[in-house]
């Protein structure tokens, strides 16, 4: 096989989220629920053991009225890269069975269900909260499986699941690319279905090494910060805001520390 | 029956070798004799264990299905023009449509072009009553499995041969052979059942994940990460 | 040899070690293992998606009226997932959750999936599957009855919308047999309508251009929370060509409070005193439009009518609202009004917008009519970034119905519910009346048969109670809800109708200013049960009713219907998806009204009729007296909407529920935002259980402390407290509807009411 593995030339795909435009209308989750065949249970108020792959959460100034702002926080997989790039996320460092793993071809971590077998110890180590485990056989009532797409495998219980970027589009993608003997994807040929979804075009989606891409320049925005980025888990997924309360509350400052003033000793992939 | 019932039994109807033997010492048969009779015993069990497990195993553990019809793989072949991708082609998005359905077959098929019988009963009990042949498909692989024909094909410009052997010169369709506990066909372990040696000149590649990587790292130096052929 | 017993153990066992050294180099354990490893991942339990040829098949949503352009991703045929249209103009590609959960409507255990025939007692849950042949014997009997005995009045149709040849077809069918009953529930759309009647002489669709105003003041429009077009909304807000300032009036941080640029909290209720206000100011300042107000309008100032007679003008009346006093009403300070009213004023494309939250509930004219004179103050009335009037969908025709005798004599009764009586001349709709007509007629209902499509009074209409007892009174209920919603299960038969994505519509949509955009829904997929379009089933009904309802419907289906009415546009609309109409007019005659002065009527004298008895016909502020006395309900109860659910007749699919958080819902029980000082008072922790009591009814809430709500208010959110769909919906949280009722404006007869008094103690 000629296909090149080289990775010099190899992507890095992340996300730039803008709170400031996010309303929290919820399609990001909804089109994601439908994109990657997520089951839903008759009571879903758990969020614990509710399956989700981006959630958007509320978070507040805790200002009383009328002062009080709130902000919603959409939380897909952060896809971490880690220290180095070698794709050291947290996940992939501790799973025993090899079923998470980090493509160095695109930087995204994947999730193999069928390799899984439901430690669970990933979910301990993801600072986000981004892993769900399936505690029980999913069910799509009433000939709901009719919907299903072929392009996601469906999880069975005892298995650890999350975001992928929608990783089979990036598939799909490419065997388009192939037909038309491109080495390249152009930008809107790959995006993510909550991207997609977003109907305020909040989240933007492509290659941060790109330099075409929407999203190499928008993570420069002095707006933009990542979750707990003193962990050094080095997310691919950015946000942007304008409050400083908002950008606060995206890792644990001190009261006199500054975000985005603090030396960040992680080195930038070239 | 209690023990010294046992012990008795031993010492008057032990071999007169063994009289010496304190009643008590329950040693294993001590003698020459004995000890080829173990090891025959012994060998028996590995004779018979390397029989059942290298032949009455494989044949129990695939059944043997026959196609619904007998395709002639050769003479399509001959009358088409594109080769195989006449009828298992790419669709516009780059994914690649397999199996032909009937649509593709009514073309030349809506009637019976000779008097073949398979033909007739294709047309008879599939094409007229517009019902898909139920094909078994010898390369089906999991649903968590990602397969891109355009990648190996048009990407790195593998020949359908290279890993689906000559099935497009063959006249009759190969007897289905199914794993009983998998569902899937025997050729995706490969037809030898220990997976030793190559496959004969002609046949399908094996397809498990493990000659997926073994070629991937042949061919690009690296095996490849798990997204690369999962979903 | 012997074989003894030691022997043979001995022997045994080196049959067996040797067995196992044997298996150990033949391929049967290694095979084995891998192959049991696969077998547990073919769990049959554990869906294939079956694989094939992708397509996509254009379409328009018709969950809510939105009319949003759909994009549906089919394999094999089958379709699995929706997406918003990228070049349709209603929404370019923005889609709300709803629009994309939208297979969960066309699959799932809430659907009937055959009509039904009522076993046990009404709402029991015990239906017979019958063919449809004598599902609509049966109705169509029933109907014939009416009309032999004279009285086909006493039928009634309660539908979701009058847009469309659906709605007509519908009304066509009530026509032709004799009633004049057909109603929908009405809207905040309703009461801006006739503000612009009354003000504009103009009958039509407003629609505020949110696309190109650059400065909005939204009286609690919910713009974000799924107002008006909520695909279209979205669109507007993430893609601005010309950067908007919202400014956000209401008395809980919503989530379009939160994304506006200025969230004012405002004493619920009193938003009409906020807007007379600003006029007020607007006028003093003289920073209104002069040039519209003294070319285009009338009553502003003093008149005289043709009886010698002098009449307050617009601005006299405004005097009276000071920002002191109207800061005393609404709670927001003097300094507040006079700069919003000012920066109002002052920008190049304002516009003020009303209708709470989705905008369910009508609220009162005098409300619309303040806002609307605050658009035209600064003369944004019929132009761009301003509020225009859409006529009626005039793109559909067919021909005119002949009624027979009965019918004739029929269609003379006045309506049920009082629409376009007397009482409330300019008023089209009065849902809300219905039950309270029903409950107080002395002897049997005056409604004996109600068919119910594209509705879910059972659950909309405010006071469910009684909206169950009128109900109870109603000999027959029919519905044609594709859904086993709350009136398709109080009902007696069920004639189901397709789900969205199977069924043939036309979808008429006025957006931006004076444009329609007429979509056409199309299948994407052949129905899935036994089910029928509800336009066949009227046309078969009509059919079976013979005489002149029979001639009345001389086509075969809807399709024949709809191909007719629609003539030169059929093909067009069939091949494109979707047509464009203007309704612009030239400049001159965009500001010649149609009212009695030719001009914009500050003071609209079209109102004198229905308020007689009072002095001015000028907007006024009066509170709306909510009910519940103040000592017993010391809080105050208001609903609120969210984008996450669905509040209307249509409900949340799973996939939406899903969504919600646990703030709002939390298992079965929903929960009550309070302020944390409120909550103090009454010795209230966030999660403890507490009962709910308003005039109306009762609720078990949990508490969730939210700062962003003013003291002594509290909210629950609409669309939970479903009894019927499935176990995903059904139990959960509580329908506001049940708690709150409906207040009658006295001037349109139109729900005005925004909340109820409340009183909420610990369990």
């Amino acid at each position: 096989m000629k296909e090149k593995n080289n990775h010099k030339h190899a992507k890095r795909y992340g996300m730039v989220i803008d709170l400031d435009k996010c309303t929290g209308c919820g399609s990001c989750m909804v089109g994601c629920y439908s994109e990657n065949n997520i089951p839903f249970k008759t009571d879903e108020t758990n969020k614990l053991d509710s399956i989700n792959w981006i959630r958007v959460f509320k978070i507040t100034n805790n200002k009383p009225y009328p002062d009080t702002e709130i902000c919603y926080l959409p939380m897909p997989c952060m896809q971490c890269d880690g220290v180095g790039k070698h794709g050291h996320s947290p996940c992939v460092s501790v799973c025993p069975a090899v079923a998470t793993d980090y493509d160095l071809d695109t930087g995204i971590v994947s999730q193999i269900y069928t390799r899984c077998f439901g430690c669970r110890y990933c979910m301990a180590a993801c600072p986000y909260h981004a892993r769900k485990f399936n505690w029980w056989d999913p069910v799509w009532p009433a000939d709901m499986e009719k919907y299903l797409s072929p392009n996601v495998s469906p999880r069975m219980r005892g298995v650890v699941e999350k975001c992928s970027f929608c990783f089979h589009r990036y598939q799909l993608a490419r065997n388009k690319a192939y037909l038309e003997k491109r080495e390249e994807l152009a930008e809107d040929e790959y995006q993510t279905a909550c991207a997609e979804a977003c109907p305020t075009g909040a989240i933007t989606f492509g290659d941060l090494n790109n330099k075409s891409h929407a999203v190499h320049q928008l993570i420069k925005s002095p707006k933009a910060f990542r979750l707990l980025e003193r962990l050094k888990t080095n997310p691919k997924v950015y946000y942007l805001t304008s409050k400083n309360w908002v950008r606060r509350a995206g890792d644990n400052y001190l009261a006199h520390e500054e975000p985005g003033k603090i030396k960040n000793n992680i080195k930038e992939h070239h | 029956m209690s023990s010294t019932d046992q012990n008795q039994t031993v010492s008057t109807e032990a071999a007169p070798d063994s009289v010496n033997h304190e009643p008590e010492t329950h040693a294993a048969p001590s003698s020459k004799s004995s000890g080829w009779v173990v090891f025959m015993f012994f060998m028996i069990g590995v004779v018979g264990s390397l029989l059942s497990g290298w032949i009455l195993f494989p044949e129990l553990l695939y059944s043997k299905k026959t196609q619904p019809i007998d395709f002639n793989h050769a003479v399509h072949l001959d009358n088409v023009s594109d080769g195989c991708e006449s009828c298992h082609y790419f669709r516009d998005d780059g994914s690649f449509a397999g199996m032909p359905d009937l649509n593709s077959c009514i073309d030349c098929h809506e009637e019976a072009q000779t008097d073949d019988p398979e033909e007739i009963k294709f047309v008879d009990e599939y094409v007229t009553p517009g019902i898909e042949v139920p094909w078994l498909n010898h390369s089906k692989q999991p649903d968590c499995v990602f397969f891109s024909h355009s990648a190996h094909v048009i990407g790195a410009d593998m020949s359908c041969e290279s890993c689906h052997g000559d099935i497009g010169t063959s006249e009759h369709t190969r007897v289905y052979e199914e794993n009983r506990l998998t569902g899937y066909s025997r050729d995706i372990w490969g037809h030898s059942i220990s997976r030793l040696g190559k496959p004969k000149a002609g046949d399908p590649l094996p397809m498990k994940m493990n000659d997926c990587a073994k070629c991937h790292k042949e061919e690009t130096g690296h095996k490849g990460a798990c997204f690369q052929c999962h979903k | 040899m012997k074989i003894d017993r030691r022997s043979f153990l001995t022997y045994g066992t080196a049959l067996v070690l040797g067995g196992a050294a044997g298996s150990m180099l033949s391929p049967a354990p290694w095979k084995l293992t891998d192959d049991v490893a696969i077998w547990t991942q073919n769990w049959p339990w554990t869906p294939v998606p079956e694989d094939g040829e992708v397509t996509y098949k254009p379409s328009v949503c018709t969950l809510c009226p939105g009319g949003c352009g759909i994009n549906v991703r089919l394999v094999n045929g089958r379709p699995v997932k929706i997406k918003g249209l990228k070049d349709h103009p209603v929404n370019k590609g923005s889609l709300c959750p709803m629009g994309i959960s939208g297979l969960q409507y066309l699959y799932g255990p809430s659907r009937v999936t055959s009509p039904l025939k009522r076993e046990g007692k009404r709402g029991e849950g015990k239906w017979k599957k019958v063919s449809w042949e004598e599902a609509l014997a049966a109705v169509t009997g029933k109907l014939a009855e009416l009309r032999a005995n004279g009285r086909p009045q006493s039928l009634a149709c309660i539908t979701g919308s009058d847009q469309g040849t659906i709605p007509n077809l519908i009304g066509r069918f009530l026509t032709a047999y004799g009633s004049p009953n057909y109603i929908r529930a009405a809207t905040a759309q309703d009461a801006i309508e006739q503000a612009i009647y009354l003000t504009q002489g103009k009958q039509g669709t407003p629609v505020p251009d949110i696309e190109n105003a650059n400065f909005i003041i939204s009286f609690g429009s919910g713009i974000l929370d799924g107002w008006g077009l909520p695909g279209r909304m979205f669109n507007l807000y993430g893609n601005q060509k010309t950067p908007k300032k919202i400014i956000q009036v209401e008395p809980r941080l919503s989530d379009t409070a939160a994304k506006a640029n200025q969230w004012i909290g405002i004493n619920p209720g009193t938003e009409t005193a906020l807007a007379l206000g600003l006029a007020h100011v607007i006028i003093k300042e003289s920073l209104y439009n002069k040039d519209f107000v003294e070319n285009c309008a009338f009553g502003f100032d003093e008149w005289t009518d043709e009886n010698g007679k002098t009449h307050d003008g617009f601005a006299t009346m405004a005097k009276g609202y000071t920002p002191k006093k109207v800061s005393q009403i609404t709670g927001i300070t003097p300094a507040k009004i006079k700069s919003l009213a000012r920066a109002f004023a002052r920008a190049s494309k304002p516009i003020a917008i009303n209708g709470r939250g989705h905008g369910a509930i009508p609220g009162s004219i005098d409300e619309s009519l303040a806002i609307q004179s605050l658009n035209a103050l600064v003369g944004n009335i019929n132009k761009t970034g301003g509020i225009s009037a859409i006529p009626d969908s005039n793109y559909a025709k067919w021909p005119e119905v002949n009624i027979d005798e009965i019918a004739s004599k029929g269609m003379q009764q006045p309506r049920i519910d009082g629409a376009g009586s007397e009482q409330f001349p300019n008023t089209r709709f009065l849902l809300n009346r219905l039950p309270e007509i029903i409950n107080s007629a002395q002897g049997e209902s005056p409604i004996q048969a109600l068919l119910v499509t594209d509705a879910n009074p059972m659950y909309t209409i405010p006071d469910t109670t009684a909206t169950k007892k009128a109900f109870d009174r109603i000999p027959l209920i029919v519905s044609f809800s594709p859904y086993m919603d709350e009136t398709a299960s109080y009902a007696d038969y069920i004639l189901p109708n397709h789900s969205y994505l199977e069924r043939l519509q036309d979808v008429p949509v006025a957006v931006g200013i004076s444009r329609q955009v007429i979509s056409l829904a199309q299948p994407v997929i052949q129905p899935a049960y036994d089910t029928k379009h509800v336009g066949d089933t009227f046309i078969h009904m009509a059919k079976s009713l013979g005489g002149f309802i029979s001639k009345a419907f001389p086509w075969d289906n809807y399709e024949g219907f709809l191909k007719e009415a629609l003539s030169d546009q059929w093909r067009k609309l069939k091949k494109k998806g979707m047509i464009e109409i203007d309704h612009t007019l030239p400049e001159p005659m965009a500001y010649t009204f149609n009212t009695v002065s030719t001009k914009f009527e500050f003071y609209p004298t079209a109102r004198n009729s229905a308020k007689q008895k009072e002095d001015s016909a000028l907007p006024a502020y009066t509170p709306v007296p909510i009910e519940g006395d103040t000592q017993r309900f010391q809080l105050v109860l208001i609903p609120y909407d969210s984008i996450r659910l669905v509040g209307g007749y249509m409900a949340n699919a799973p996939f939406m529920t899903k969504t919600v958080d646990d703030t709002v819902l939390k298992k079965q029980i929903g929960l009550l935002e309070i302020n944390p000082t409120t909550a103090r008072g009454l010795g209230l922790k966030e999660g403890n259980l507490a009962l709910l009591k308003t005039p109306k009814g009762e609720a078990t809430v949990k508490v969730h402390l939210y700062e962003g709500i003013m003291p002594g208010i509290i909210a629950l959110p609409r669309g939970l407290g479903h009894t019927a769909y499935s176990k995903y919906l059904a139990d959960k949280g509580c329908n506001t509807n049940t708690l709150i009722g409906s207040i009658e404006d006295p001037a349109s007869g139109l729900d005005m009411a925004w909340g109820i008094r409340a009183k909420l103690t610990r369990i």
